[in-house]
């Protein structure tokens, strides 16, 4: 029997608490996670002939995304101080500093949602972007489609097909005296120039050309030859001229200016889906927080590891930022 | 582990404020100053995006203080990370053929561009 003391239990692991070291882990899968989009998004640039990047077609704000870059520094700075605080046992000060990051995460996505409404205005949307001229003239005839559907259907015209639709508008054309009546007419002009443009749009045709007299025109031709075709051009005068018509007030509100992006859908999808998700990260940082936030004055040394560990996470949203704002603000 | 991190660094946290207030001004700086050539405007945001990262990972994240775990940890995670873009990078970033799609046609079109961006039938090679 031996009477020597038994050895110290042997530490084994990292010398880090569990938390911690989870947390850790976890922002290791984040990183291959958003390296994922980031890498794609490079390659899928790198690998396309053109990329958008002027403002008039990207709708991109560098000065919001330079805000935001500030907003996020300063929250995780205010993280840091807020950590310190904690260590300090100086509670009310560690809460003060984490209300004042929810409040900036609060600005952050405040901005951000600032910005989504200008693409969304715009229709930057992902697969809502014309690429060629074909598809710009498409998509005004589609939106022009929209709004005499929308309308008819607000005014009370029954129906499924458009065609039952228009029936019922020139009866209640025939029976309205006043009242609805001009607005009633206005519809019916509109719905008779979203035909003619979908016409010239079906044929290829320019528009200098009255849908009526394709037929007798294309009987004129001599074999092999064509009638003049449509161009983006012509629909913007044309639209032009529609626009400044006062009996179409309104009507041109949900239709876009015809606006060939190449490659802006895919420009689109990277955007949404990086800062989409950069943003639920942001939401998810705020909800680790107000946790704290919700101890008010109960908050004590108990919430160090969750405020560290938190912190980390916020750190990890704010890195993510800082790549984000040059690769898709500035390059 | 939480008060020895939060109290024993001796970092003056509002000076890496600063440091990471200054590089986002130069980022903005950069972009406005309108410089022509794309490699180098692309060498110099990243360049400062890099350093920020840096900076953040140092001090805010505190991994200049962590043991060697962080390697073993963050290594391999890196290396990963890397798989993706280097896998999708020889047929998508720098394919071997020439795309065909209507942007290109329509580009060709109106402005009649020439060389690579010239549409044709891929080439294959094997």
């Amino acid at each position: 029997m031996s009477h020597e003391s038994p050895a110290p239990a042997l530490k084994m692991g990292l010398p880090i608490p569990n938390s911690k070291l989870g947390m850790w882990l976890f922002l290791g899968t984040e990183i291959m996670f958003f390296t994922a989009f980031i890498g794609a998004y490079l390659v899928l640039r790198i690998g396309s002939p053109g990329w958008p990047t002027k403002v008039e077609d990207t709708h991109i704000v560098v000065e919001a995304g330079a805000i935001n870059t500030f907003v996020l520094i300063l929250s995780s700075y205010f993280v840091v101080v807020a950590h310190e605080a904690m260590g300090a046992k100086n509670f009310q000060k560690a809460w003060k500093f984490l209300a004042f990051t929810f409040g900036l995460s609060c600005l952050f996505l405040g901005i951000k949602s600032y910005e989504y409404y200008g693409k969304i205005s715009h229709d930057i949307l992902p697969s809502h972007i014309a690429e060629n001229d074909e598809q710009a003239i498409n998509k005004v005839t589609r939106e022009m489609e929209d709004v005499v559907n929308a309308e008819m259907a607000r005014l009370g015209m029954e129906g499924k097909a458009l065609e039952d639709k228009r029936t019922a508008l020139q009866a209640a054309i025939g029976e309205q005296k006043g009242g609805k009546l001009s607005q009633l007419q206005a519809l019916a002009a509109f719905d008779s120039e979203f035909v003619e443009l979908s016409r010239h749009a079906r044929d290829n045709v320019a528009l200098s050309i009255p849908s009526a007299e394709f037929e007798s025109q294309r009987k004129a031709l001599t074999p092999g030859d064509k009638l003049q075709p449509l161009t983006l051009h012509g629909v913007e005068e044309y639209l032009k001229k529609l626009r400044a018509d006062k009996q179409f007030a309104g009507l041109f509100s949900e239709v876009h200016d015809p606006h060939p992006v190449p490659y802006g859908n895919l420009f689109a999808s990277t955007y949404f889906l990086m800062t989409g998700f950069h943003a639920l990260h942001v939401i998810i940082g705020m909800i680790l927080f107000g946790m704290v936030l919700m101890q008010g004055s109960k908050l004590d040394a108990g919430w160090s590891d969750w405020i560290e560990n938190s912190g980390l996470y916020w750190h990890f949203v704010d890195l993510v930022w800082i790549f984000l704002f040059p690769l898709l603000y500035i390059v | 582990m939480s008060d020895e991190h939060a109290g024993h660094h001796n970092v003056n946290y509002s000076i890496i404020f600063g440091f990471l207030c200054f590089c986002t001004l130069m980022s903005f700086a950069f972009d406005k100053m309108g410089i022509e050539n794309k490699i180098v405007l692309i060498i110099l945001v990243m360049g400062v995006a890099v350093a920020k990262a840096m900076f953040v990972l140092t001090y805010f994240m505190h991994l200049k203080f962590e043991g060697n775990w962080k390697f073993v940890l963050l290594a391999p995670t890196c290396a990963l990370a890397l798989g993706l873009p280097l896998a999708l990078l020889p047929d998508i970033g720098v394919h071997y053929y020439t795309q065909d799609v209507p942007q290109i046609h329509d580009a060709v079109t109106a402005h009649g561009e020439e060389a690579d961006e010239k549409p044709k039938t891929p080439e294959k090679t094997h």
